[in-house]
């Protein structure tokens, strides 16, 4: 009745976030291996044996004590009797039944308290483990994964998935023990006072059950339709602000306007009808609730007015009481039920991280980084992204230690594919690469990347200070060494120009700096690295023409004594090469210097006459 | 939160019309306990109607209406009882009639909201969209909004249950049994009090967990998005570690949280079990004292009341916490909708037929609005001629894009004027400006939407001819062919499959299918192969003879064949304005930037 109200109440939330319940139970998401994925994620949790264990056991017994709440109420009402049209009491009985009925509720309180408090333990730290080793797994992940994965999905995996699944440890496990319990404890004690009185209790409950999925599905198709619409109007939104000067450009800012207001008014719509639908729930549950209510009060009158099976008005507030804690779990494993899905649709997405083939790193070569030479040998190496879809077919390609060679062709030629397998940021299909005759493969993977400094196009900053972002590739190294870094780099002036020098924040990934300076920080990078091979991919495209060739003194400088691998469209950052090879095809076209290449009227010279067709008059 | 109430002005009707209805379903809530206590009363336990002590003349009165005689204990369960069944359906039609006019206003004032809110961003100056920031923007369009829409529906229903439900359950407890007051005046402080000191401890908590939540998301984010410079580094573990710190910090605060809600039940459960006690204890006294004035029913019913009114306590209690999200969305919608565009356009439609000039700097000074910093551009004076193709070269940084911005009126200059067609663009209506030009981003921006319907961006009133020859034209055909669909092909994610380049050239094509009068390029062929380019370049000599292009570029090779090149200087300032050659002569900023392009290769080669 009045309590009936309670399910109906907006349930206001006091952690940030949606509601889930009800998107739980409307974007319903099915696991496809449910059992497996729960096995792995019990044998997760259960990491806190102790914890889990004592979670259950505390849900038992704080469920158990609640259900003699209504019991104990019923023996102190029934204390009151009608003695001659009078009312009397035995006062000494309701005062011992209130007692107990305070000390129990005394005692559930502090219980559930307990296990509050160790279920929101459990689940953050399994919230904290989880994310821990799903960070450090991804972290041990091949580029391959990272390039073949939406980077959002993954975003996605390791905050929503992960904290569906905390929802679900700490308060569906709960609430599902607790429901079947109550369910279980609510019909025993029915029983317990009138079988009749309980079997006509559960007339109502699969009339219950019927109307509630039914109008759950009614309701699910506006708010399917809802969400979508929601998505589209936000992806409007965003996809406007962020192309913002486009649409400005093209005048267009009437026409987003109309077109948003078209899809905002059929959100509009659809909220209304999604909302009433919703809202006759609420009314229609309290009404099957009160006929339940009724029948029960009815059949109960009967048997007290034919006085018979020793009922009594505090027996009937019990059945009352007793049998909305029997409605209440339905509904609420119905919740439970769909959340526990999504919960476990969102383990499987973590799981499939968390079964992907991590990097190899078998190697086991004695060689540390310092001693590397440089010399560099592709050899026969096959390689494709996707299988039959060659991008290297039976590649040689020979550096000698120190030397500098620049890498061009056309887009898909393979260049950056070059890169990619030296550094084993992807695995060669056959074919051997080695570094001093030492096979690639069998170096560990730190020993081999710590010889390699990349600077790549798109330039990778982290949110920390413009120090640490130089000091990433050495750790331990001083501020004058960062300094003298940078002013290699050709980056010290616009740095001491920072409101804060090198102790500026980079906001963003560096979104408060130009292309250009982001490029110029990620060589200083490369520079305080040191190593004995340094790869330039297309590191300085976004510089422009006269700084890089300030860059490309200290480049000099930087490149002595080191195997330099540079890859550029713009041939006058190549052209000093030792060695300049054109790939096509995913095989060299030819190789040879500057001069020679010119001079052999090849595929480079046709390069070479196209970007600067017309300049040398 | 003033200003926003204006939009709910066109829905007042409904607005003022629910909580009215929910009057209507609170009353029927309230009557249920009432007529349960007659059923327990006269049809259970038999007591007579109309006695002195323990009869009620409501009931009397209703079973007389219904023509049900006293005596009939059966009959006066079911009379009752059917009633009760009535007063449920109509609440429950109160109920969802209410629901449905809360619902109309809230969504109505939603809709209003969300189409100016929509309206004025779209309405920006680009310094306005820089200062909010995309991000942000983003979130007060759509999480702000959706919000604010969720309260006021909240108020409408809730606000007023809630309070309606405290004041009913009392005046009726206080109806059963005067002494039942004595109750609520100690628990409901208690209640608030303690509710109160947990809500207003942990509210704070929750934009502290957001920030550290941020905080992770940050960590993950430059992972996966640099997972290359992470490992080419060889620096996973430190990643690890800084990971560690981040989620630490966010377990600890959430763990906090979640221990101070912990609180909340237990307080309330033994606060109504207490409370349900102490309505049977004093229900007990008043019958061992005085014998009279009390009945069984009251106390059922008693137990009701005082649960209804503790549990409405607690969700008014709850509610301040939605109210201060909710203001805090409002002042950041408020922001949005207060915020004029800086930049309006003036009244003419188009420039002066007979000037020469398509473009002109006079005396132009540029300095972003809001950095008190140095000016980016000083004392520019530039000419560009109708059909001209000017190009822009300079240093990273020197300020071409910043240039070329002040056309458009994307910014407006500090000092100085710039004119198209001989007049000053401020003059020109906003439209008729941006009509005349073509511009192409430095940055592409492609829309999930179809090829075809992408570069009809440019112009929507295109024929498939014209997209496919502009498409030609800026050597966009080709690819075009091989994207699964063509032209009808949906661009997935704003373009994500493409390249850098093909992306590059899907945009000039939407600027030519506008036939601008003037193209502005903004360096944005650097994604293009040396081959492709030199294709395009000559593809467009062909095509836009009487265009005035104004491009900015790095590459020598790609502005020696414009009629004139301005060479920005790093101060901001252009010395030189003239063809390749003369530039070679006398402006060393340019013979540098050649140089570094022509390094060792002999003259005259």
């Amino acid at each position: 009745m009045a309590e009936e109200k309670k399910n109906e109440s907006p349930k206001l939330e006091l952690r940030p976030g949606g509601p889930r319940g009800m998107n739980a139970r409307i974007n319903r998401e099915k696991p496809k291996n449910a059992k497996a994925t729960l096995g792995r994620l019990l044998k997760y949790i259960g990491r806190s044996r102790i914890t889990l264990i004592l979670i259950i056991s505390l849900t038992v017994v704080v469920t158990v004590l609640e259900l003699f709440g209504p019991r104990f109420q019923q023996k102190a009402i029934d204390t009151f009797s009608l003695k001659d049209g009078k009312l009397t009491v035995d006062f000494g009985s309701l005062v011992t039944f209130l007692a107990l009925m305070a000390a129990f509720s005394l005692v559930s309180a502090g219980l559930n308290f307990v296990l509050g408090r160790t279920a929101a333990r459990l689940s953050q730290g399994t919230v904290y483990l989880m994310r821990r080793d799903l960070f450090e797994k991804i972290s041990r992940l091949p580029i391959g994964y990272t390039d073949s994965h939406k980077h959002g999905d993954i975003m996605s995996r390791m905050t929503n998935d992960v904290d569906n699944l905390s929802t679900a440890v700490s308060q569906s496990l709960t609430t599902l023990i607790s429901a079947v319990l109550t369910l279980i404890g609510a019909f025993v004690m029915m029983l317990s006072y009138s079988p009749l009185m309980t079997a006509v209790a559960l007339i109502t409950i699969p009339l219950t059950v019927f109307v509630s999925s039914m109008l759950s599905k009614f309701m699910r198709k506006y708010y399917v339709r809802n969400q979508q619409l929601l998505g589209q109007l936000n992806g409007r939104v965003e996809e406007t602000v962020t192309g913002y000067r486009t649409v400005v450009a093209y005048g267009k800012e009437p026409e987003s306007v109309e077109k948003f207001a078209v899809v905002s008014e059929e959100y509009r719509k659809t909220s209304i009808k999604a909302r009433v639908w919703g809202s006759i729930m609420g009314p229609l549950m309290n009404f099957l609730g009160n006929l339940q209510y009724v029948l029960i009060a009815a059949t109960g009158g009967y048997l007290v007015i034919k006085g018979r099976a020793g009922m009594t008005p505090g027996k009937i507030q019990a059945m009352l009481q007793y049998s909305r804690s029997f409605t209440r779990p339905v509904n609420m494993i119905a919740n439970q039920y769909a959340s526990i899905l999504t919960a476990l649709a969102g383990a499987e997405r973590i799981f499939e991280i968390m079964d992907s083939e991590e990097e190899k790193d078998e190697g086991k070569a004695p060689v540390k980084p310092s001693d590397i030479k440089g010399n560099i040998e592709f050899k026969d190496v096959d390689f494709s992204y996707v299988p039959g879809k060659p991008v290297l077919k039976k590649f040689d390609l020979s550096v000698k230690a120190g030397r500098k060679i620049a890498i061009v062709g056309a887009t898909g030629s393979g260049k950056t594919t070059v890169v990619n397998l030296l550094t084993r940021f992807y695995e060669t299909d056959g074919g051997t690469i080695s570094i001093d005759g030492i096979n690639i493969t069998d170096m560990p993977l730190e020993t081999l990347r710590n010889s390699i400094a990349i600077v790549l196009q798109d330039t990778v900053l982290f949110s920390d200070t413009v120090r640490n972002n130089i000091k990433y590739g050495r750790p331990d190294a001083d501020d004058e060494a960062v300094r003298d870094a940078a002013a290699t780099a050709r980056a010290d002036t616009f740095i001491e120009r920072l409101p804060e020098g090198y102790d500026t924040m980079l906001t963003e990934s560096g979104g408060n700096l130009s292309q250009g300076q982001r490029q110029l920080l990620s060589i200083s990078r490369a520079v305080l690295a040191d190593p004995r091979i340094l790869i330039l991919d297309e590191a300085t495209s976004s510089v422009d023409t006269r700084t890089e060739m300030h860059i490309q003194q200290a480049m000099v400088e930087l490149m002595k004594n080191r195997t330099s691998l540079i890859i550029a469209h713009r041939l006058s950052t190549i052209r000093d090469a030792d060695t300049i090879v054109v790939l096509r095809d995913g095989a060299i076209a030819e190789s040879g210097s500057h001069e020679e290449l010119l001079a052999a009227g090849g595929e480079y010279s046709k390069l070479y006459s196209r970007q600067f067709a017309g300049i040398e008059t | 939160m003033k200003k926003l109430a204006r939009y709910l002005k066109p829905y007042r009707f409904l607005a003022i019309l629910s909580p009215l209805i929910m009057i209507g379903e609170v009353a029927a809530d309230l009557c249920l306990p009432y007529l349960m206590s007659f059923i327990i009363n006269y049809g259970v336990l038999g007591t007579d109607v109309n006695a002195p002590e323990g009869g009620s003349a409501v009931a009397s009165k209703i079973l007389s209406v219904f023509g049900v005689a006293p005596a009939d204990r059966m009959a006066v369960i079911i009379t009752f009882g059917l009633l009760m069944i009535a007063v449920t359906l109509v609440g429950g039609f109160f109920g969802t009639f209410c629901a449905w006019t809360a619902a109309t206003a809230s969504q109505g004032f939603g809709n209003d909201l969300r189409r100016d809110a929509y309206r004025k961003v779209m309405s920006l100056s680009i310094e306005q969209t820089d200062r909010f920031t995309t991000g942000s923007l983003v979130t007060r369009m759509t999480n702000d909004i959706s919000r604010l829409v969720e309260f006021v529906e909240m108020i409408l229903r809730m606000f007023v249950r809630s309070p309606m439900f405290f004041i009913g359950g009392t005046v009726m407890l206080l109806n059963l049994g005067l002494s039942f007051g004595a109750i609520l005046i100690v628990t409901l402080p208690l209640l608030v009090l303690l509710l109160g000191l947990i809500i207003a401890k942990a509210v704070p908590y929750f934009t502290v967990v957001q920030k550290k939540l941020d905080r992770v998301n940050a960590v993950v984010q430059e992972n996966v998005g640099g997972a290359r410079v992470v490992k080419a580094y060889s620096r996973e573990e430190y990643e690890c570690e800084r990971f560690d710190r981040a989620s630490t910090g966010l377990r600890d605060t959430s763990l906090r949280v979640s221990l101070l809600l912990t609180w909340i039940s237990p307080i309330l459960t033994v606060t109504m079990s207490f409370a349900t006690i102490a309505v049977i204890l004093i229900g007990g006294l008043r019958v061992r004292i005085e014998a009279a004035g009390m009945t069984v029913g009251a106390i059922m019913a008693g137990t009701s009341y005082v649960t209804q009114v503790l549990s409405s306590v607690m969700m008014i209690t709850m509610m301040f916490q939605s109210v201060s999200r909710a203001l805090a969305s409002a002042s950041r919608v408020n922001e949005v909708l207060e915020s004029d565009p800086v930049i309006t356009g003036g009244t003419l439609s188009d420039g002066d037929p007979s000037s020469e000039t398509a473009v002109e700097f006079r005396n132009v000074c540029f300095s972003y609005p809001g950095t008190s910093g140095r000016d980016v551009l000083r004392d520019i004076n530039l000419r560009v001629r109708r059909g001209e193709t000017l190009a822009v070269i300079g240093e990273t940084g020197s300020g071409k894009t910043s240039l070329v911005q002040l056309i458009p009126r994307f910014y407006d200059c500090t000092s100085g004027q710039v004119l198209v067609d001989g007049r000053p663009v401020s003059d020109y209506s906003l439209e008729a400006l941006r009509l005349k030009i073509g511009y192409v981003m430095q940055k592409s921006e492609l829309f999930s939407d179809t090829v075809s319907n992408n570069i009809k961006w440019g112009r929507p009133d295109a024929g498939p001819d014209e997209v496919k020859a502009a498409a030609v034209t800026a050597q966009a055909d080709s690819f075009v062919q091989t994207v699964p669909g063509g032209y009808d092909g949906m661009l997935a994610e704003k373009g994500a499959s493409l390249s850098g380049g093909q992306k590059q050239r899907l945009s000039i094509a939407r600027a030519l299918v506008r036939k601008p009068e003037i193209l502005i390029l903004d360096d944005s062929t650097s994604a293009l192969d040396l081959e492709t380019e030199a294709l395009l370049r000559s593809a467009m000599a062909k095509e836009l003879a009487g265009t005035t292009v104004i491009m900015i570029a790095q590459r020598i090779a790609s502005v020696k064949t414009a009629d004139r090149i301005a060479v920005i200087e790093s101060d901001g300032s252009i010395v030189h304005c003239a063809p390749h050659d003369e530039l070679m002569r006398v402006s060393e900023t340019y013979r540098d930037i050649c140089a570094s392009q022509m390094k060792q290769v002999p003259a005259g080669e």
